[in-house]
């Protein structure tokens, strides 16, 4: 029986091929996903039922809770999840650029340039402008530092050495930046500045949700399109040009769409760290390498690290409603262990 | 690329000249402040000590101690900074850039939110801990895979692992207002407001760490050559990178421990003593040890006038001297090493 | 078939577009989104006469620092988001349902405790949580532009909302809630008899001090790593406006915009100098380390130069009642201390 499956349109610019085993797993994911979700609405300060949250969001619900879950967990737990997956397939994606599996959205300063810019506005402008034109700053910030590291690195091309390299070089100074204007701001915005920077989805609403959905829904499916190239140059530059892959206009289009979904990401919820970096990883244990199979597992698990992250933040502490980065970062740490526990014969 | 003092006579001259640097910065430290003090009041507070002079006071309280911390946390660092280079053959090794400071941190900032450790020979040791655990991270992070310890994977290693630590601490502060005050200009690096005693328990650690390794410098040429070649050479190259691990966690944790988070100095300063002194590590130790002070000296006068009379924390500073240098050595690549 | 260029222009295009979807979509319109001017005036319309007495049909129309609210009758179960609104409620004689955890002395200052004994805590200033706020069912909830903004649409949903614009000027505290729990008679008794004591209290002062009158005050913090100047915030504030000044330099911070100076290193120690001083020390889990730097501080040659060490016009004060409590209750305890300070009668 034929392991894979192969989608392609007529002229080839389009194709990807998918492992049926890997399909299995997606199917499988995605219900954990949905049960894991209900679970996720149906916790928090007050419980409630799972079947009487799926009642409410069939319309038959008594009314008595449509508040908490349509206007305070459904938009927070449905921007987590756009943000972990997000946040995912933009590691995938520059993981395979770096060609290591520790590549995130931090090396190429888009969590550097993003915090920047918003501690920035926090410091400055939350006088003058709603904070509500925080998530544009921040994306601005995102954007306009990895311009600045791409250029820094282009040197005829790009590699993904240099790229790291400038952009971790970077980072740092743009947190030493960031630092400086906690330590000197005022107490308010220190601890507004603080809390955007450790990540959450505290206070999500569905304002943010479509303004999040568009880069979600436009990006991920360009990545796949992108699949054939990536794949390619994950064996290496000479490699890729002599398939014909036009390496460096492609690297540059991959870039973009990293950038941009961190970016998007970063600026709803703050600087999560570790999804950009752990989803992958979990996705390659469950599919494998292709980047096709790759891409949708990982962007599920990456919604599933942050909305559980986020529901444990909101319900563990009660009556406190910490910040969902907090718990991600909980889940990253015993992941590396576990990382470096299984492979400490290496 | 031929180094400035090619030859040993030169060497000797371009030590001396080292030296004269530190001590001139040492000098500025002592002389640029707040507090506008003649030159020659400066000399009389060493010279003619006057217990009732203000002036004497300031000088010998509050800028002593500062020149002398400045001058500790950047040898050490620098230090730290050229066996690091040293021993994972990566240009770009630095105690910030592995995450020996954010773990470090992280540990100091456990201590103080779980244990309420507020004294730093308390927090020392945790410093320590701290520096040693990510150092052990980062390496076997950066160790995962085929080809084993590459210098841009073990870089990618240290930034994975900042990340981690920062944060985990950032957890930590976030649920606590008062805390996060209290921190945040050690977070930031700072060599203000401690006195010479608080380098006391420190300080016999940090001085072993120094005489190790001016001791191993010819151990250290040997591991440059190669692993394969040392061996050859009969030399225990566990024993002697294991020494090496040590006296690099025991600089970077104790810099940290008083100083707070500060980087680039560890990275940058041991470029600019590979270019005027080569590759024999029995010249780079003590050159790094004098520029390395130096460095955080001027930069920490440069801290104070800027915004006085607050201060830049002296992070940001070394950072900002740091970056440009950073992007150029980045950019240039590893080919030349 | 698309050519790649066109492909990347596209692309690009789309993101400028979606930046713009992002700055105008997450800024919807909305009620309440409004910024309004910074010095919000309380002004309350009344759909029939009201001379005191409330009408339970009557809505009131408050204007406050995000927009307009109304509010129907006396509302009864009141929770209250930032530390000076539960003192002012206190004042106020109306025990709220819900308050927001202290900042010191957690979860609620020791002076208030009696008042607002078995009141529900709904999590921090920084983060209330919505959902235990909901909870209450409130029917009216008072907040901080400072800190809430991001929240108010859903604070909305929950109950009428309104909003101080920081969280330390409490005598807008008190008109502002005075107007929302229809009890303006009370607020504006509160208000004179404040006026009432300040202008006891200057007369006292410079009667007893003559030619001496006025003399400059610092406000003095001492943590565990650095020491800070208030030059204005809350203590600053009520200095002001019962006659004290300050330095010189401290005036050129004030006009500034300046709240707090952050002096790392003891040559700064000049800075302080007033003729009076009154010092708190924070970080109450680490009074050892903070006690000790206070000393380091205080036996430095540069602070016995000072003006208010020469003249032992060093005085000890609380931290919660200065600082960090905010409200009117606190503002009496303040003035009662400087009674007590100056030796004056009350």
């Amino acid at each position: 029986m034929n392991k894979y499956l192969s989608l392609r349109n007529r002229s080839g610019t389009v194709s990807f091929l998918l492992e049926k085993k890997a399909i299995a797993t997606f199917l499988v994911l995605v219900c954990v996903f949905i049960i894991l979700f209900l679970g996720g609405l149906s916790v928090g300060s007050t419980m409630l039922h799972p079947i009487e949250v799926i009642k409410h969001l069939f319309g038959l619900g008594s009314g008595e809770y449509t508040f908490i879950i349509e206007t305070l967990r459904l938009p927070r737990m449905i921007v987590a999840s756009l943000v972990g997956a997000a946040l995912g397939v933009s590691g995938l994606i520059l993981q395979g650029m770096i060609r290591n599996p520790l590549g995130s959205p931090d090396i190429i300063g888009i969590t550097g340039g993003a915090s920047f810019a918003a501690v920035l506005f926090i410091n400055y402008f939350s006088n003058t402008f709603s904070i509500k034109w925080l998530p544009l700053a921040a994306i601005a910030g995102a954007g306009v530092m990895s311009l600045l590291i791409y250029f820094l690195a282009w040197k005829r091309g790009v590699t993904p050495v240099r790229l790291v390299l400038i952009g971790i070089g970077m980072a740092a100074a743009a947190s030493a930046m960031t630092t400086m204007m906690l330590v000197l701001g005022d107490n308010y915005a220190t601890s507004q500045a603080y809390l955007w920077l450790t990540g959450s989805v505290y206070g999500a609403n569905w304002q943010h949700v479509y303004a999040l959905l568009p880069w979600v829904l436009i990006f991920i499916p360009l990545a796949l399109l992108f699949s054939k190239t990536a794949n390619a140059q994950e064996l290496g530059d000479s490699v890729a040009s002599g398939l014909g892959v036009s390496v460096q206009r492609h690297r540059f289009g991959l870039l973009l769409i990293s950038v941009a979904l961190a970016g998007a990401a970063v600026a709803f919820a703050g600087a999560i760290g570790f999804v950009g970096l752990i989803a992958p990883h979990i996705a390659r244990k469950l599919v494998g390498r292709s980047f096709g199979s790759l891409l949708p597992v990982t962007a599920l698990i990456g919604g599933m690290i942050v909305f559980l992250a986020d529901v444990v933040a909101r319900t563990a502490f009660l009556p406190l409603d910490l910040p969902a980065g907090i718990f991600v970062s909980g889940i990253g740490a015993p992941f590396f262990i576990y990382l470096l526990y299984r492979n400490r014969h290496q | 690329m031929n180094p400035l003092f090619p030859h040993t006579t030169s060497k000797w001259l371009g030590l001396a000249l080292g030296f004269c640097l530190f001590a001139a910065s040492f000098v500025a430290s002592i002389a640029f402040g707040q507090t506008r003090i003649a030159f020659g009041t400066v000399v009389d507070a060493f010279f003619h000590y006057d217990q009732h002079s203000t002036e004497h006071l300031i000088i010998t309280t509050t800028r002593l101690s500062r020149a002398v911390i400045a001058a500790v946390i950047g040898a050490s660092l620098a230090i730290a900074g050229a066996l690091m280079q040293a021993l994972t053959r990566n240009p770009l090794a630095s105690p910030s850039i592995f995450g020996i400071n954010a773990g470090a941190v992280f540990f100091v900032v456990m201590a103080i939110t779980f244990f309420s450790m507020h004294s730093l020979s308390q927090y020392m040791w945790i410093a320590f801990i701290g520096a040693g655990v990510s150092a052990i991270m980062v390496y076997m992070l950066g160790s995962l895979g085929r080809d084993g310890l590459s210098p841009i994977k073990i870089v990618l290693a240290g930034s994975a692992i900042t990340a981690l630590f920062v944060s985990l601490t950032q957890g930590l502060l976030v649920v606590s207002e008062q805390n996060l005050q209290a921190v945040l200009f050690w977070l930031a690096g700072s060599v203000a407001g401690r006195s010479l005693e608080m380098l006391e328990p420190v300080m016999p650690f940090m001085a072993a760490a120094w005489g190790i390794a001016l001791l191993i410098g010819r151990s250290v040429n040997i591991l440059t050559s190669g692993d394969d070649i040392a061996k050859g050479l009969g030399q225990r190259t566990v024993a002697v990178k294991m020494l090496m691990a040590v006296v690099i966690v025991i600089l970077a944790g104790g810099s940290v421990a008083i100083g707070g988070s500060i980087g680039f100095i560890g990275l940058i300063v041991p470029h600019i003593v590979r270019g005027l002194v080569g590759v024999d590590y029995r010249w780079i130790i003590p050159f790094c040890a004098f520029i390395g002070a130096s460095l955080l000296l001027l930069s920490d006068v440069a801290a104070r006038f800027i915004i006085m009379p607050q201060e830049v924390p002296i992070g940001v500073m070394t950072a900002l001297i740091g970056t440009p240098f950073f992007i150029y050595i980045a950019r240039r690549g590893f080919n030349k090493e | 078939m698309i050519q790649k260029r066109n492909y990347l222009l596209m692309v690009m295009a789309a993101l400028l577009l979606m930046t713009l979807v992002v700055g105008c979509g997450a800024n919807g319109k909305q009620e309440g989104s409004a910024v309004e001017s910074s010095n919000p005036e309380v002004k309350t319309e009344d759909v029939q006469n009201n001379s005191g007495t409330t009408n339970a049909e009557e809505v009131r129309v408050i204007e406050h620092a995000m927009g307009k609210t109304e509010i129907k009758g006396t509302p009864q179960r009141i929770v209250t988001l930032y530390q000076g609104a539960a003192d002012v409620a206190v004042a106020l004689g109306v025990k709220p349902v819900g308050i927001v955890e202290s900042w010191a002395e957690q979860p609620v200052y020791t002076y208030l405790r009696k008042d607002l004994d078995g009141v529900a805590i709904v999590g921090l200033e920084t983060q209330p949580n919505l959902e235990e706020i909901a909870k209450l069912k409130p029917d009216l909830i008072i907040a901080s532009k400072l800190r809430h903004e991001k929240v108010y649409d859903q604070l909305s949903q929950i109950a009428p909302t309104v909003t101080h614009e920081t969280v330390f000027k409490f005598k807008e505290t008190v008109q502002l809630m005075g107007e929302a729990v229809n009890k303006e008679v009370e607020a504006q008794q509160l208000l004179t008899d404040w006026e009432h004591r300040v202008a006891d209290f200057k007369g006292k002062i410079s009667a007893k001090l003559g030619d001496g009158w006025p003399i400059e005050t610092s406000v003095l913090n001492f943590r565990s790593d650095h020491a800070r100047i208030y030059v204005t915030g809350y203590a600053g504030d009520i200095l002001s406006e019962l006659g004290f000044v300050r330095s010189e330099y401290q005036q050129e911070e004030a006009d500034k915009g300046t709240v707090v100076v952050r002096l790392t290193d003891k040559e700064g120690i000049p800075s302080m100098n007033a003729d009076v001083f009154f010092v708190f020390l924070s970080d109450p889990g680490q009074d050892e380390a903070v006690q000790k730097t206070y000393e380091e501080w205080s036996n430095h040659p540069l602070w016995k130069n000072l003006d208010a060490v020469k003249a032992d016009q060093v005085y000890q004060i609380d931290e919660s009642v200065w600082n960090l409590a905010g409200g009117v209750l606190s503002a009496h305890m303040l003035l009662d201390q400087l009674y007590e300070h100056f030796g004056l009668e009350k």
